[in-house]
């Protein structure tokens, strides 16, 4: 026993005489010492003749006048494609699941004698919110996914990463955190789980809170939708389309200064630190492999966050039905919210019908638009529009979707603010569990959730107020 | 228009009193936070501190010295002396405080989970090296033995401390200092840095500002009453004597070779090639791993291979394999220009 204390002491006693570069200095031999093997045994044949194209295209994604533009239109071409491409596919399920199988679930019920509120609130409830998920949120998350994880496995990704990483190192944060940014605009919960490659905890944390600010796909058709007939309408026709683009393309810029912005905050103040090191491997472009991408990213992905949203859909649909129609005093559950909320979101420029829809549309940012539709049409009386109390529809024309929002006292300003709130308020129920799953903290999943949520009212009352002052 | 400035106003007032009580380091809830720690346990155990250090140190440790290093006066330092002695942890001869046994391993226990915290948070964490000290000073006051030794085992039982200072073992065991100051150096002397004190933390902050570090060789050209000139890594520092007292070196008997120019990979131009010649050793722990894990030893050709339109980070060669480092990280890396236009192109 006695020995084996002298030994240690003597042990330890060494060690401090050694200091603390021991360890490099053997490392380095090491690998001083294969390379010297590897120079030895390998002989390297002569590549400089050949015409290096991955050089010439390194040169272009990276160059100071084509570096970024490229970026902006690879990053608007894909969000362009997705927008258009599920456009069809969207439509069609739509029309399988809401006009075909619901009729058919409705009149099934009628014949076997379902009582009304248990028929309400399965089918016109339960299933048409996972009817609605499924079709609004399927085909654009099948169609970004893939093209996203081509690009990545195309090596582009990492050449955007390179290039974004001075902002993100400005800002306290990891470089890495510009391709959790980009996912997150495929879908915020996906976003998040990509934040694992950040191997420092701190620099993941702040990928993983900011995420949110990075307009996921649900967004972009409300966004898309309240610029056509709002912004739209602000200017002549001809280049109202135009206008209507450019401004959710400035709303989505307005996301990435803000996530840049919050992730300062954030490496200033409660996650103090600085930004960790970054040595990123460029890997060399290589042809994708079309079908194995195409697999792993819709199960990967897509079915995944596609199921934990029905999941959270299912229920919602079970709220958004009964407050609807479970009446006290003459008045039903949703009205009572929407007019005692009222005068505080009028004064912040919002109305009691959009704070009450994105409260239920915390499950999916998808049904944000039914919601206030059928909230809208509930609370004017616009009976003959609707399709029955607590049943979320969207309306086949622009037109007549202006004139129920102008009916529910919209203008200008609300439809701007329902722009910054779309894009500042807090994470959907399945990203704000997917952040609880990933830091494994109660604390940083709320600190997520409130951020962004104060940060939108915020920001709506200050445009509110300063709207009314210059007009 | 005047109800929107005064709600504006209101907000904003709204929003000050908000950063007010939760500003992270002055807010009022943590400021309320910090009180409850129990201040008195902290003076005694800071003051056993004190006391050890100057032990350590060979110097002469009074009631006013350890009332001035606490920032008390000397009533509540008579009052904190008074506690410690029924603890039966000092005592007092012609003035002069020394530690007894049971004191003197208190003090280890806590300076060994203050060095451990400082260890952990270099190596494992992102935080800035001046702000080391100050969270270890917090911690070293509610780490039990048990959570001690079981961070100790998980950053691999180090031996010192960042700024080189010998981190206690459990049982107490510490070796004698070694070193002496800087200021003792006389011209011509070759020394190499084994210490920096951490302590006040103004003289520190000059210290990282001129890039001193542990391990960093220097020879001492001129020494006067009120400046040290001394040259390292290719450079020539001025450093004032206060300074000078804070950084302790090892005197080496061989004679150093300066290097001139030491160029680091941020110097190099695109179409240029070079040679690595070595790490600087403030790249530390993850961090030196990983550029060693992509080969960057003594011995590797490396060149700019891409350009970044921002202009920071660059994209350079390694043996095949395409890396993108930040400028602040290339500066840590030691190069020599490969002169010759000729393809000599190692693996």
């Amino acid at each position: 026993m006695k020995n084996k204390d002298k030994i240690i002491a003597a042990v330890n006693n060494l060690r401090w005489e050694m200091g603390e570069n021991f360890h490099d200095s053997l490392m380095e031999s090491l690998y001083t010492e294969a390379s010297e093997i590897a120079n030895k045994s390998i002989v390297l044949q002569d590549r400089k003749s050949k015409f290096d194209l991955d050089r010439f295209i390194d040169r272009i994604v990276t160059s100071k006048i084509w570096g970024f533009p490229l970026m902006f239109l690879i990053l608007s071409l894909v969000l362009w494609v997705t927008i258009e491409g599920s456009n069809y596919p969207s439509q069609w399920l739509s029309y399988l699941l809401l006009d075909t199988v619901h009729p058919v679930l409705k009149s099934f019920s009628a014949d076997i004698g379902l009582v009304w509120w248990l028929d309400g609130l399965l089918i016109d409830g339960a299933y048409l919110a996972m009817a609605w998920v499924i079709s609004v949120m399927l085909p654009p998350m099948a169609i970004f996914f893939p093209i996203f994880t081509l690009l990545e496995d195309l090596g582009y990704l990492p050449r955007v990463a390179f290039n974004l990483d001075r902002f993100f190192k400005a800002a306290g944060a990891h470089g890495k955190q510009a391709l959790t940014m980009s996912m997150g605009f495929g879908c915020n919960a996906a976003g998040v789980v990509a934040a694992r490659i950040i191997d420092s905890p701190r620099e993941r944390l702040i990928a993983i809170i900011t995420n949110n600010f990075s307009l996921c796909n649900g967004r972009w058709p409300t966004q898309i939708l309240i610029a056509t007939i709002f912004i739209g309408a602000l200017v002549p026709s001809e280049i109202a389309g135009m206008a209507a683009a450019l401004s959710v393309v400035a709303v989505a810029l307005l996301g990435i200064v803000l996530s840049l912005l919050v992730s300062w905050f954030l490496s200033k103040s409660v996650l103090k630190g600085e930004a960790s090191t970054f040595t990123l491997e460029l890997p060399p472009y290589r042809p994708p492999r079309v079908l194995q991408t195409l697999y792993t990213s819709l199960i990967d992905r897509t079915l995944i966050v596609l199921w934990r949203a029905i999941v959270f859909a299912i229920p919602a649909g079970l709220v958004i039905w009964s407050i609807s129609n479970i009446s006290l005093n003459d008045l039903s559950l949703a009205e009572h919210f929407i007019f005692a909320v009222d005068p505080v979101a009028i004064f912040i420029g919002l109305n009691g019908v959009i704070i009450l829809a994105y409260v239920i549309a915390i499950p999916a940012n998808e049904i944000v638009i039914p919601t206030i539709l059928m909230l809208t049409v509930l609370t004017t009386g616009l009976a003959e529009l609707g399709q029955g109390t607590g049943v979320m529809f969207e309306m086949d024309s622009l037109q007549d979707t202006a004139s129920i929002l102008t009916a529910g006292g919209w203008t200008v300003l609300t439809g701007i603010n329902v722009m910054l709130f779309s894009l500042i308020h807090n994470p959907c129920s399945t990203t704000i569990y997917t952040i609880y799953k990933e830091t494994g903290s109660m604390k940083w999943t709320i600190v997520s959730a409130i951020l962004p949520l104060v940060m939108g009212f915020f920001v709506c009352f200050v445009v509110t107020q300063l709207w009314r002052i210059f007009s | 228009m005047i109800d929107q400035i005064i709600a504006l106003a209101f907000a904003l007032i709204f929003a000050g009193l908000l950063a007010f009580i939760f500003l992270p380091e002055n807010g009022m809830y943590n400021r309320w936070k910090k009180r409850r720690i129990d201040s008195r346990k902290m003076l005694i155990e800071n003051g056993l501190k004190f006391i050890y250090d100057c032990e350590y140190k060979h110097l002469i440790c009074t009631l006013n010295a350890l009332a001035g290093n606490l920032g008390i006066n000397a009533d509540e330092a008579a009052k904190i002396f008074e506690q410690m002695d029924e603890m039966n942890l000092v005592k007092m001869e012609n003035e002069k405080i020394t530690l007894t046994d049971e004191g003197r391993s208190y003090a280890l226990k806590v300076i060994r989970v203050h060095r451990l915290w400082e260890r952990y948070l270099a190596d494992e964490t992102s935080v800035h090296q001046l702000d080391w000290h100050d969270r270890a000073e917090i911690v070293e006051h509610f780490l039990s033995k048990e959570e001690t030794d079981k961070l100790a085992a998980r950053i691999g039982n180090p031996v010192l401390d960042p700024h080189g200072d010998p981190i206690p073992l459990a049982d107490g065991t510490i070796p004698k200092m070694s070193g002496i100051t800087l200021n003792k150096l006389t011209q011509g002397d070759v020394g190499t840095i084994v210490h920096i004190e951490d302590e006040p933390k103004a003289v520190y902050s000059q210290i990282l500002a001129f890039g001193f570090y542990l391990g960093m060789d220097f020879t001492v050209l001129r020494k006067s009453d009120d400046r040290i000139v001394i040259e390292a890594d290719g450079e020539e520092v001025k450093i004032s004597p206060i300074v000078a007292e804070n950084i302790t070196v090892k005197k080496q008997e061989q004679e150093y070779t300066p290097v001139t120019n030491r160029l680091n990979l941020s110097n190099l131009k695109p179409g240029e090639k070079a040679k690595v010649i070595g790490l600087a050793s403030n790249c530390r722990g993850s961090q030196r791993r990983r550029l060693m894990d992509f080969g960057i030893i003594p011995g590797t050709t490396i060149e700019i291979e891409m350009e970044n339109p921002l202009g920071d980070p660059l994209g350079y060669r390694v043996r095949g394999t395409m890396l993108a480092i930040r400028k602040n990280q290339a500066e840590m890396i030691y190069i020599e220009k490969i002169k010759t236009t000729e393809d000599e192109y190692a693996v």
